[in-house]
């Protein structure tokens, strides 16, 4: 008895799959489905799903169902490390997307590149993934736009002169150098910069050499704790400057830290516009699928991160990695999603619009 | 420019005069039992959270008197590190103590974890500009740090000299085994001891927190400062610890004028090794002993 039952659930393994393979065309993803980033986790893979399902109603590819089979990574590096093994050597998938946050991200990417197997981002900003390899494209804005954003609004704002200062890591670091290129390259002069540790609780130092040069303006490259506490710090010793920051410290938590030596900050984001038609089709879409929820965080890169996935898959020659990825950089040129061009440069990247915030009353807003 | 230097300088003796608060405990242990506490830099850490935890929703004390129950109970996990790990430990092999207090001190640190997290968090106060003087800028807070120390090492000075406990605290740190026999209560020693090593580093904490933020590992980072000081002032001596942690606050920040202010933790470091190397003893050149 024992024996029949194991031949039949043999028999209907060996049916189901051969007739998966006949109608279904598959694409990995490495998600974080538990652990700390499963909050938003949930949220991507919902609107990878939709995409899915609004390819496979509209005739699917090459007249197959897309199917993404989805992997756990339990937020963490070595989670991601071996979902992405898995979806390499025993699902044999070409092509997979990536795990949220830049540093599970960066700890996959080489054996994806050393694989030939394509890797996709839809949330990982950290500067260095441009570096990961010809195989590795992202659809979100890498790091290093920033720096020249940040730099365009120095200018704007008419400051001449700045002090720069940014986090002593290899994302402050990389930020600060694209930054300075791009200010000084435009006429700008920076009077001083200084890194600033990660994570520290007294800033008080390195605030006093910044006063020293009597700035107007200082550009602080930075997190939201330590944009916090620098803040605040330089409030008590009555240092009165325009601060600029970038995104990463775009927080209502910079707020509650720093209170009201927060206010006045300016800063830039990525941003795309939610008055496009293809913005519109993707919201409509999300209210059709998930009545009554809210769009989740990164919702709108992810959608577009299949989209563009589905229709490389279906120019693509054959099957095989190269062909898709050749078939990828083809079909993105000029494609306009959800978030906006996606066209992907030779690094894998795509390029980004910029919006600028600056708080208020207590609020983040849009700066005009 | 005057005001830049003045300004460093009055930085580093405000950063001095909390090292000193945190390094007098550490150098008093060591004076009576002979070990180096690890855990030390918990106990700034529970104090500084426990009073946030008054001070906040559901108690919403003001800090003022938040601080009396922290203080009580930072005490109360500074005597019990002596009842249930140290004086069961007193006869062992010196190496046993260090690992248990470093084992101590990874259990206290992740029970804050545990208890609140490892998000920085910050007390809810008014923010204001600091208290201008001749081109210095000094917050109330930090007033407040250097009259602390004041204060509390006044205190110190007046025990140890002019009471009776005072004397002997310091008879047994030059001989435990002989003041055991000429008849001072033992346990009255080693409880004030770890109830002075307590409020210092509770104290010190509170007002590190008051005047940045509170994170699990602030206790940590601050007993690496409280180690050089120890160390240039000599193992066991409370005054070399004062005038040790004064050196190291006024040094790192005066180096700041020279080299990048994220580097200037290099300072104690340093210190730490070079006196390693050369002044095993500090510099006022007294092995042991509560002086």
């Amino acid at each position: 008895m024992k024996k029949f039952i194991f031949s039949s659930i043999t028999v209907l393994f060996l049916i189901s799959t051969g007739s998966v393979m006949a109608e279904e065309i598959s694409v990995g993803s490495v998600t974080p489905l538990t652990g700390k980033l499963a909050v938003y986790g949930e949220g991507f893979q919902q609107a990878m799903l939709l995409a899915a399902d609004e390819i496979n109603a509209a005739g699917g590819i090459k007249g197959n169902n897309l199917k993404i089979v989805f992997e756990d990574n339990n937020s963490t590096s070595k989670g991601s490390v071996s979902a992405l093994r898995k979806l390499i050597t025993i699902d044999k998938l070409p092509l997979i997307f990536g795990p949220a946050s830049s540093s599970n991200f960066l700890a996959v990417c080489p054996i994806a590149q050393d694989n030939k197997t394509i890797l996709l981002a839809a949330e990982s900003a950290a500067a260095a993934i441009t570096k990961c390899g010809s195989y590795v494209f992202r659809v979100f804005p890498s790091d290093l736009l920033q720096g020249v954003g940040v730099a365009e609004l120095t200018s704007s704002l008419g400051y001449k002169e700045v002090v720069l200062t940014y986090v002593n890591n290899d994302w402050g670091v990389g930020l600060a150098e694209v930054f300075k290129a791009e200010f000084t390259a435009s006429g700008g002069k920076i009077i001083d910069e200084l890194p600033h540790g990660e994570g520290k609780t007294d800033y008080r130092s390195e605030i006093l050499r910044m006063k020293r040069h009597n700035p107007k303006a200082i550009v602080n490259l930075t997190y939201i704790k330590e944009g916090a506490t620098i803040l605040k710090q330089a409030y008590e010793t009555g240092l009165n400057v325009q601060w600029l920051m970038g995104s990463a410290s775009k927080s209502p938590k910079l707020i509650d830290l720093a209170g009201k030596a927060s206010e006045g900050v300016i800063g830039t984001y990525p941003t795309f516009s939610q008055e496009t038609p293809q913005y519109k089709t993707f919201k409509a879409g999300w209210e059709k699928k998930y009545p009554g929820k809210k769009t989740p965080v990164f919702g709108e890169y992810n959608y577009d991160m299949v989209k563009l996935t589905a229709l490389a898959l279906e120019s693509a020659a054959s099957d095989s990695s190269d062909d898709i990825r050749a078939a990828l950089i083809k079909v993105s040129q000029g494609y306009i999603g959800t978030t906006g061009d996606k066209s992907f440069d030779e690094s894998g990247d795509v390029n980004a619009s910029y919006g600028r915030w600056t708080i208020k009353d207590g609020s983040i807003t849009d700066y005009k | 420019m005057t005001s830049y230097y003045a300004q460093l300088l009055v930085n580093g003796i405000i950063a001095g005069s909390i090292y000193a608060m945190f390094a007098v405990g550490l150098a008093m242990v060591y004076g009576v039992f002979k070990f180096i506490n690890f855990s030390h830099g918990e106990l700034i850490t529970w104090g500084a959270y426990l009073t946030w935890m008054f001070s906040s929703s559901p108690f919403s004390l003001p800090v003022y008197i938040s601080v009396v129950p922290a203080l009580l109970i930072t005490v109360g996990i500074g005597l019990a590190q002596d009842r249930f790990v140290y004086r069961p430990l007193r006869q062992s092999n010196p190496i046993a103590i260090l690992i248990a207090s470093i084992g101590l001190s990874y259990m206290l640190r992740n029970g804050i974890r545990l208890c609140w997290g490892s998000d920085l968090q910050t007390f809810d106060l008014p923010l204001s500009t600091g208290i201008l003087l001749s081109g210095i800028y000094i917050t109330k807070i930090q007033i407040l740090m250097v009259l602390s120390a004041l204060l509390f090492f006044s205190i110190l000075y007046f025990l140890l000299t002019c009471t009776l406990l005072g004397k002997s605290l310091r008879a047994v740190s030059d001989n435990i085994e002989l003041s055991a026999i000429m008849g001072i209560n033992m346990t009255k020693v080693t409880w004030t001891i770890w109830v002075l090593a307590s409020v210092f580093a509770g104290t010190g904490g509170i007002l590190l927190a008051l005047d940045t933020s509170l994170d699990p590992m602030m206790g940590m980072n601050s007993l690496i400062k409280a180690f050089a000081a120890v160390l240039l002032g000599g193992a066991g001596n409370v005054w070399g610890a004062l005038i040790g942690g004064l050196f190291i606050g006024i040094a790192e920040n005066i180096s700041v004028a020279f080299i990048s202010p994220d580097y200037k933790d290099f300072i104690s470091y340093g210190l730490i090794f070079l006196l390693l190397l050369f002044k095993p003893r500090g510099f006022f050149g007294i092995a042991g002993g509560v002086r």
